[in-house]
């Protein structure tokens, strides 16, 4: 059982005491494993006996089309992109999160919103009101944070899938070579996570090792915050 | 080491293969992808003519037939230049080893071959890194002509050269086209140090041909661990089924 909270105004309609379920946030840096490391979480949770449900950002039915697209003109200005990541948020929320929250799943989510409070603030977004815009944001039950060092990230992005335009900050740093604004803009997101970090409470994951050592410490984790949902064997 | 033109270090490896179609270059370049991520290295990859950036004005271009010999050989390098600063640069900065499947030197044959001037491509492209190897696959034109009219159905407008009315048979028409490419990949060669691979060898002896004249190259380069997942799915007794489909999600985009 979580009791709920939101970390502002909250979402209208929304009036259960309770969810069945748990929200987890795994978030980090670009190119740091979060999502190796959720696909290994989902199957090890599933074979635990828990119901799992996925979500992540521009991951909503409603708005990620739209977003691709206004990622591709380059054109929207950054109040109008932390707008539209809001909407995003909402229908995820609203949509896919509380009803398997109520439902009592465990809800990983890759990416939450201090990935978008970090990309807002190192864009010069006001950050009181870029926090009061995502005010509808359910507190999850924990926050795991995958840290790791620029140059870990580095032959992980390009063993992959290359330097992205948004990922580099190449839409404001002002660089025209990829690799010097892809260090300069994740230093920048390092320490503005930092920052969100004491905030709002993330737990730390030392993401510089082996997948393997990362998993471990995630699941160790996780296992303390999902385990109240297991039954209880009762006595006979 | 190669440098930008400013004098940044480059310290990674650029590897490029080149060929007509049908020379075998992309098998190639895949097995040698391979065989450098299996034993270690960090490698990226870079195809001629793939960035979406100007993929719709090359679709309309060849739908609406409105390319002209100047007009395709300056979208190749819009392409080109996109793809060196987005993908390859940032690769080549980090140390990483670069593959690229054709390089400048596919311009300068084919551009050169629909009439475009061989010192203006040349100079258009003086922003291309120079490459550490550009091996070129070597084969003569009836051996690559059976092996892509026994792989494809049918030939292209302009793939056959049909923009040039050479003939109005499309076969006859790449064969003319391809032939004169051919006679400038062999101009290459010398100019800028192409190393020639004879492409009717075996696959498995070209590989060997291949993997031996990069490796001399290979120090320093940055290094990536290979399926750094294995460890964990055996000790925590895993299958690793999500992490599969993620895997091929990856590589499909």
């Amino acid at each position: 059982m979580t009791r709920v909270r939101f970390y502002g105004r909250g979402l209208p309609g929304v009036t259960d005491q309770q969810f069945a379920g748990k929200l987890i946030a795994i978030e980090g840096p670009d190119g740091v494993g979060r999502s190796t490391q959720i696909a290994l979480l989902r199957e090890w949770l599933e074979a635990s006996g828990y119901a799992v449900s996925l979500s992540g950002l521009r991951r909503s039915e409603l708005a990620s089309v739209g977003i691709d697209a206004a990622k591709q003109g380059h054109t929207l200005g950054h109040t109008t992109m932390a707008l539209y990541y809001a909407v995003d948020l909402a229908d995820r929320l609203e949509r896919v999160i509380i009803p398997a929250l109520r439902a009592g799943f465990v809800v990983l989510t890759d990416r939450y919103l201090y990935s978008l409070i970090a990309r807002n603030e190192v864009r010069g977004v006001d950050g009181a009101w870029i926090r009061s815009l995502m005010g509808f944001a359910l507190v999850p039950d924990a926050i795991f944070f995958l840290r790791a060092k620029v140059e870990d990230l580095i032959p992980r992005v390009l063993g992959t899938r290359g330097f992205d335009y948004w990922e580099s900050g190449m839409d404001f740093l002002g660089h025209s070579d990829y690799y010097q604004s892809f260090a300069e803009y994740q230093a920048r997101m390092l320490a503005a996570f930092a920052r969100l970090g004491q905030e709002y409470g993330f737990r730390d994951v030392d993401a510089s090792g082996s997948i393997e050592s990362v998993f471990q410490q995630l699941r160790d984790g996780i296992r303390e915050v999902v385990q109240e949902l297991k039954p209880r064997p009762t006595q006979g | 080491m190669a440098t930008l033109a400013d004098g940044t270090p480059l310290p990674g490896k650029l590897f490029i293969v080149e060929g007509i179609d049908g020379s075998g270059k992309s098998t190639q370049l895949d097995l040698l992808r391979k065989w450098l991520i299996a034993t270690g290295y960090c490698v990226a990859f870079s195809e001629w003519n793939s960035s979406p950036l100007v993929r719709d004005t090359t679709k309309r271009g060849k739908k609406k037939k409105l390319l002209t010999p100047t007009t395709f050989s300056l979208l190749h390098a819009v392409d080109f230049a996109h793809r060196l600063q987005q993908q390859m640069i940032p690769a080549l900065r980090a140390g990483a080893i670069v593959l690229a499947d054709r390089y400048a030197y596919t311009a300068f044959v084919r551009d050169v071959a629909r009439g475009v001037d061989p010192a203006w491509v040349r100079e258009v492209y003086a922003f291309a890194v120079v490459p550490t190897v550009a091996l070129y696959f070597r084969v003569p034109l009836d051996e690559s002509l059976r092996r892509i009219v026994t792989g494809r159905p049918k030939v292209k407008f302009y793939e056959a050269g049909l923009d040039l009315g050479l003939s109005d048979d499309p076969y006859e028409s790449y064969r003319i086209f391809q032939a004169r490419i051919l006679r400038e990949y062999d101009r290459l060669v010398d100019e800028f140090g192409l190393h020639v691979i004879d492409a009717t060898l075996p696959i498995v002896d070209q590989q060997e041909i291949v993997r031996a004249v990069v490796e001399p190259h290979l120090e320093g380069a940055l290094r990536a661990e290979p399926n750094p997942w294995r460890s964990v799915l055996s000790t925590e007794h895993l299958s690793g089924h999500y992490l599969d489909s993620l895997l091929q999600q990856v590589a499909r985009s």
